[in-house]
């Protein structure tokens, strides 16, 4: 057991150095932080950090995908006739995915 | 009417929901971070333990709180999502202490069923995205681009549906998340994915496991380099990875949380439903899992969050009893225990019920709190303001003044009284057998009304009558010098300090003089152009024994001055403005802030900002303590200053956080104070009040003050009972035996001075009491605890059987004297004209109490209304009856005495799920429902047609943001006829978090001012995190989104209060209202609670 329980982590050692543990029946600890009341302007985040959800659904982006796909290789089968190999290997990890 | 409400937090939430560490404030720092259900505190970590830095309420209900750290940011940003669907990064600016928004959102989808095991998010360790479970067959991913920057968020299809946690595992090269799901045949698995960032999909991850534990609940990714991931269940604890599965068998348990030891994850902290904090290890070689080894530590708090902090020292954050701060010992305590209590943090939640009683019968309604769950439940004990506690006290009449002297200027203690009339003064001591009794100060004139004495250096004492100001030895008691007053002119107002007397005489003459050793110097004179009505020389300057400021306060033009001293050359002049004259100034000083407190014949304080050196006066703020003139007087308390407001409605006056405070003090009227502080009596005060002088110990200087009663078992209703002095509880215990764990549930009787348990009645097996009363009867002069019950039986969806039970207190024993069956649960009870009225399940049903003719009583119905689905809970009112439904909103009911029938009038045909109801006034009812709203409702019983008549009209809506239990109607203050708040009728509501609030129906006038100053602040004191005001108060629940109307937000009105100068000014100018007007009228506010 005591191994278990030594060398408990220590990031500075300083902290609750100090520390005397209290009367079990005193009164808890009152310390009450100060409220925060932000009146700055960097309440608002930068513009392009203000987050929304991608509104496509995912079906349609499915779809879109699939799309975006199947040109990519039929374009690439019109400039050079190498890619043919290429382009069942696409089709192969979309049908993975799709999985 | 009660159509305009106001609704404020009297005592803040104190349910620790979440916990995290790291460095947020600084790199250097380490800071706790807590949530608090609409609240984070932000601690930072000291030698002396947890240091508070700062509270900062949350427009939402935190759902997730995460701190992570981006790539290249030397410090850790805050991520928060609320349970309404927004986010926000915060970030901490060193430089101005703010906290600044690094990113926000909303992540609602418009459709989509909210997970039934609560909403989920984390953070992946690597820093590429942050993913949320809040819908059903949906993972949400808002990945970060290279720079740190968040993108647009997706959603992925989750095909697991009944998801009980997702964790992100460490070190893998694609973001991988692990699911520990259910599946339709009640069989829990985990499964892991791999996240596509690109593709937007999952890809299947490298394992998965099937067939764990039935209770497996809860997911610990261990950090590299041993990966992978622990699974808690309640019989077992399992380490998978892709390579390695380890098990071991734990007792039964539901574990609550955890806590990470080490940077490795080979150690982590596990507490259960019970409290038991346990210690997990994963043994390992060479980076290979070997096995788990789990040690028992101790007991804490049931915890809902774990953190280790730092040192051994652990923060167990607690829903059900108090939050603790733990430290882990190397070896056991004689109870075998490795933990040690260091500090622990009150937390009132969850409040089931309440009551609200007069204790101390001085007019002051005290909460009463059925607080905690399990272990941890107890009663709390709620008084505002600050409480005297007479020690001692003599019958006195006609006191004047009151000063303590000691008998040497270096004596530690007080030692005589002086006690002033109109044409004497007697000198009180304390003798050998610490009692006071009268003495003498040959020095003093006895003979004269003493206007003033004081200590004075080189162990002398002053005295100031209208005649004369006498300096006596304190060893000698004998006079040594005296100055007198010249004939015709004498002294009306003095005051004195060790080295200085100020006094004031007829015809406007102010004298200035100097004390020496055996001397009186009169240093200075000068005729004002009035009548002088107050003065002070309090030294707030580096000399404690010495003023260079005189504060007077005039007749006539209703000025206050400043002038320097030794010279008594004008600095400042202040027109307070009105008719009504100062009666006490006061200079003082609080947390190294000069102040000029100046206190009129009406009840009124100014207080103002006081440049020592320039002797300038800024920032005036007017205050109404009360409607008699008030005495102002310092004293100490725990090496602090405070200030003592004697009046009608006497007032402490403190300093927290560099704002002034003003605190009730639990006395109804006190005439004059003075500190008296006395070896028999240390840290007194000597009051005097109406024919009374007594010595008390004051209080810890705080607002409210709370007094725990541990129960050990759970208390769910609480009832006071004037007639026997009594309460009367249900709760109930868990027994644990080897083979089962079992309810017991019990009505019990307790002393309300010492809250012992007095007397105990057992309940059934399988009963469960629902509802106590305290009543009595037609025809009967006995006052009754009626307690409702059901019988819980586990195969039973509703309860179909319950009991009246009827007992009276005799001997301070509950005597069981009827008891009636009752078809179902007896959820509420009311007397209810001389009868008693219960709700049981669907039915309202009247019971008449009836003499039998062995002269015994019994429970014998008299009529009844269907109708209802559940009927939860019952107000009444006169004839009326407002019930509040499981999922039926509310209705309205009548008793027809005539025809011994109770029929429906009108009823809300919203589908509100309600939690309390409560009547405001005949027409206007007030309601609580379970998407933590507030809503009003009014009876229309002049409307034209039926239809309308039997409608009752919403006619205000608000998004408290907590779960109520219980209104009562009262107040926490003291309820005085003459000041305004004594008129403004409040309600008190008790939420899970530990909530206690107030909502005060406001004239309409009142309102629309206040409603205004509301629409001004919004705009100044922002939402943290870009969160908006409107939409957090906005009533919310799945069927619709409204605006708030007719309930006002007083936790964001009185934050005025807090708001620098400046600010202030910027609203007093869109309001067109001066600052000082706002200030009194907001300041009034805060003495509703």
């Amino acid at each position: 057991m005591g191994s278990l329980l030594a060398d408990w982590p220590s990031y500075n050692p300083h902290n609750f150095s100090q520390i005397r543990p209290a009367d079990p029946s005193a009164q808890p600890s009152k310390l009450t932080p100060i409220t925060y009341h932000p009146t700055h302007n960097r309440t608002l985040p930068p513009p392009n950090q203000v987050i929304s959800t991608e509104t496509r659904h995912i079906l349609l982006r499915r779809f879109y995908q699939k799309s975006v796909e199947k040109l990519r290789p039929k374009r690439a089968a019109s400039d050079n006739l190498t890619p043919d190999h290429g382009s069942k290997q696409l089709r192969g990890a979309f049908a993975d995915g799709c999985n | 009417m009660s159509v305009w409400n106001y609704v404020v937090t009297a005592h803040k939430p104190t349910n620790v929901t979440h916990s995290c560490v790291g460095n947020f404030t600084s790199p250097q720092e380490l800071n706790l971070i807590i949530a608090k259900c609409t609240r984070i505190e932000i601690h930072l970590l000291t030698s002396h333990g947890l240091q508070p830095m700062l509270d900062v309420p949350i427009y939402g209900r935190i759902a997730t709180l995460e701190l992570f750290r981006p790539h290249g940011e030397p410090q850790d940003f805050l991520f928060i999502a609320t349970e309404r669907y927004k986010f926000c990064v915060l970030q901490w600016d060193a430089e101005t202490s703010e906290l600044i928004t690094r990113a926000m959102g909303d992540v609602s989808d418009r459709i989509g069923r909210p997970t039934d095991n609560g909403q989920i998010g984390i953070i992946d360790p690597d820093c590429r995205l942050i993913g949320l479970h809040l819908y059903d067959g949906l993972f949400k991913v808002i990945p970060f681009d290279n720079k740190g920057q968040l993108k647009e968020a997706f959603n992925i299809r989750l095909e697991e549906l009944q998801v009980l946690d997702i964790k992100f595992l460490y070190g893998c090269v694609k973001p991988t998340i692990v699911v520990l799901y259910q599946d339709n045949k009640d069989a829990r698995h985990v499964k892991t994915y791999e996240v596509a960032l690109k593709d937007k999909d999952f890809v299947e991850g490298p394992w998965s496991q099937n067939n764990l534990d039935n209770g497996a609940g809860l997911l610990i990714p261990v950090p590299m380099p041993l990966g992978g991931v622990i699974i808690i269940g309640e019989e077992t604890i399992v380490y998978c990875s892709a390579t390695a599965f380890k098990a071991i068998p734990i007792r039964p348990s539901i574990t609550r949380a955890y806590g990470r030891v080490d940077a490795d994850g080979s150690r982590y902290l596990l507490s259960d439903n019970a409290g038991l904090l346990h210690l997990l290890v994963i043994t390992h070689e060479r980076e290979r899992v070997t096995g788990l080894k789990i040690e028992h530590l101790g007991e804490t708090s049931v915890a809902s969050t774990i953190s280790y902090l730092d040192n051994a020292v652990v923060y167990v954050g607690s829903s059900y009893g108090d939050s603790q701060l733990i430290k882990l010992n190397l070896q056991p305590d004689v109870k075998g225990s490795y933990i040690e209590v260091l500090e622990r943090y009150v937390n009132l939640g969850p409040i089931v019920d309440f009551c609200i009683v007069d204790l101390e019968r001085q007019g002051q309604g005290q909460v009463v709190t059925c607080s905690g769950a399990y272990k941890d439940g107890s009663l709390r004990i709620v008084r505002n303001g600050i409480g005297i506690n007479e020690q001692a006290s003599v019958e006195l009449q006609g006191i004047k003044g009151l000063w303590s002297l000691r008998s040497s200027t270096n004596d530690p203690y007080d030692t005589f009284l002086v006690v002033s009339f109109i044409s004497e003064t007697r000198i009180l001591a304390m003798n050998m057998d610490d009692e006071l009794e009268e003495t003498e100060i040959e020095g003093f004139d006895a003979q004269a009304q003493t206007l003033f004495c004081h200590n004075a250096m080189h162990d002398q004492l002053v005295q100031v009558t209208a005649n004369s100001v006498r300096l006596v030895s304190s060893t000698s008691r004998a006079l040594l010098d005296q100055w007198n007053a010249s004939s015709g002119f004498s002294v009306n107002v003095a005051t004195a300090n060790a080295s200085q007397i100020l006094l004031a005489t007829g015809g406007g003459h102010l004298v200035y003089l100097e004390i020496g050793n055996g001397k009186l110097v009169q240093a200075k004179h000068i005729q004002m152009e009035y009548e002088i009505s107050c003065l002070d020389i309090n030294p707030i300057g580096e000399n404690s024994h010495y003023s260079s400021l005189a504060a007077v306060g005039m007749w006539t033009d209703i000025s206050v001055r400043i002038f320097s001293l030794p010279s008594l050359e004008l600095l400042t002049k202040e027109n307070l403005g009105g008719e009504i004259i100062p009666r006490s100034v006061l200079l003082c000083n609080f947390e190294g802030v000069s102040y000029l407190l100046c206190a009129l014949g009406d009840g009124h304080l100014f207080n103002f900002l006081l440049n020592t050196s320039s002797g300038e006066l800024s920032d005036r703020k007017k205050v109404s303590l009360g409607t008699q003139p008030i005495t102002l007087r310092t004293f100490s308390s725990k090496d602090a200053t405070h200030v003592f407001a004697a009046s009608d409605r006497p007032t402490v006056i403190y300093s927290s956080n560099k704002k002034l405070l003003y605190s009730n003090v639990n006395l109804k009227e006190v005439s004059h104070m003075c500190p008296f502080n006395s070896a028999a009596f240390p840290d007194s005060l000597a009051i005097a009040k109406e024919g009374e002088l007594s010595i008390g110990t004051i209080d810890d200087i705080q607002k409210l003050h709370i007094r725990t009663i541990p129960l050990g078992e759970h208390a769910r209703r609480i009832c006071h009972q004037e007639r026997s002095r009594t309460f009367a509880i249900c709760s109930l215990k868990n027994c644990q035996t080897i083979t089962e764990e079992t309810e017991m549930h019990f009505v019990r009787l307790l002393d309300d001075q010492t809250f012992e348990f007095i007397s105990t009645y057992a309940l059934d097996t399988y009963e469960c009491g629902c509802s106590v009363i305290s009543c009595s009867f037609s025809d009967d002069d006995n006052v009754y605890y009626c307690v409702g019950t059901a019988y819980v039986l586990p195969e039973e969806n509703e309860p179909t059987k319950g009991r009246i039970l009827v007992f009276i207190v005799e001997d301070g024993k509950l005597q069981l004297i009827a008891e009636k069956e009752t078809k179902g649960a007896v959820y509420s009870l009311n007397a209810f004209n001389g009868k008693l009225l219960a709700a049981i399940n669907q039915k309202i049903q009247l019971y008449k109490w009836m003499l039998r003719e062995d002269g015994s009583h019994e429970l014998q119905s008299e009529c009844g209304h269907h109708g209802h689905i559940l009927a939860l809970y019952v107000q009444t009112r006169g004839d009326f009856i407002v019930v509040g439904d499981l999922m039926k909103s509310i209705s309205l009911l009548l008793y027809k005495h005539e025809e011994g029938a109770i029929e429906e009038r009108a009823r809300d045909y919203n589908a509100n799920w309600m939690t309390a109801v409560e009547i405001l006034d005949d027409d206007i009812y007030l309601g609580a429902e379970n998407n933590f709203n507030l809503f009003t409702v009014r009876r229309n019983s002049d409307a034209a047609t039926d239809e309308e008549r039997g409608r009752l009209e919403v006619i205000g809506e608000y998004h408290l943001g907590e779960f109520v239990n219980r209104f009562r109607h009262g107040s926490l203050v003291m309820c005085l006829p003459d000041s305004e708040a004594g008129h403004t009728p409040t309600v008190i509501f008790g939420t899970v978090n530990g909530v206690i609030g107030v909502i005060a129906s406001l004239p309409h006038d009142q309102y629309l001012f206040l409603e205004k100053l509301q629409s001004n602040l919004v705009k100044v004191i922002k939402g943290v995190g870009g969160l908006s005001h409107e939409q957090w108060r906005s009533f919310n629940n799945e069927k619709k989104m409204v605006d708030s109307r007719n309930f006002l937000d007083g936790d964001l009105i009185e934050s005025f209060l807090d708001l620098s100068r400046s600010r202030m000014e910027e609203i007093s100018k869109g309001m067109g209202v001066s600052v000082e007007e706002l200030c009194k009228r907001v300041e009034e506010l805060t003495r509703l609670h």
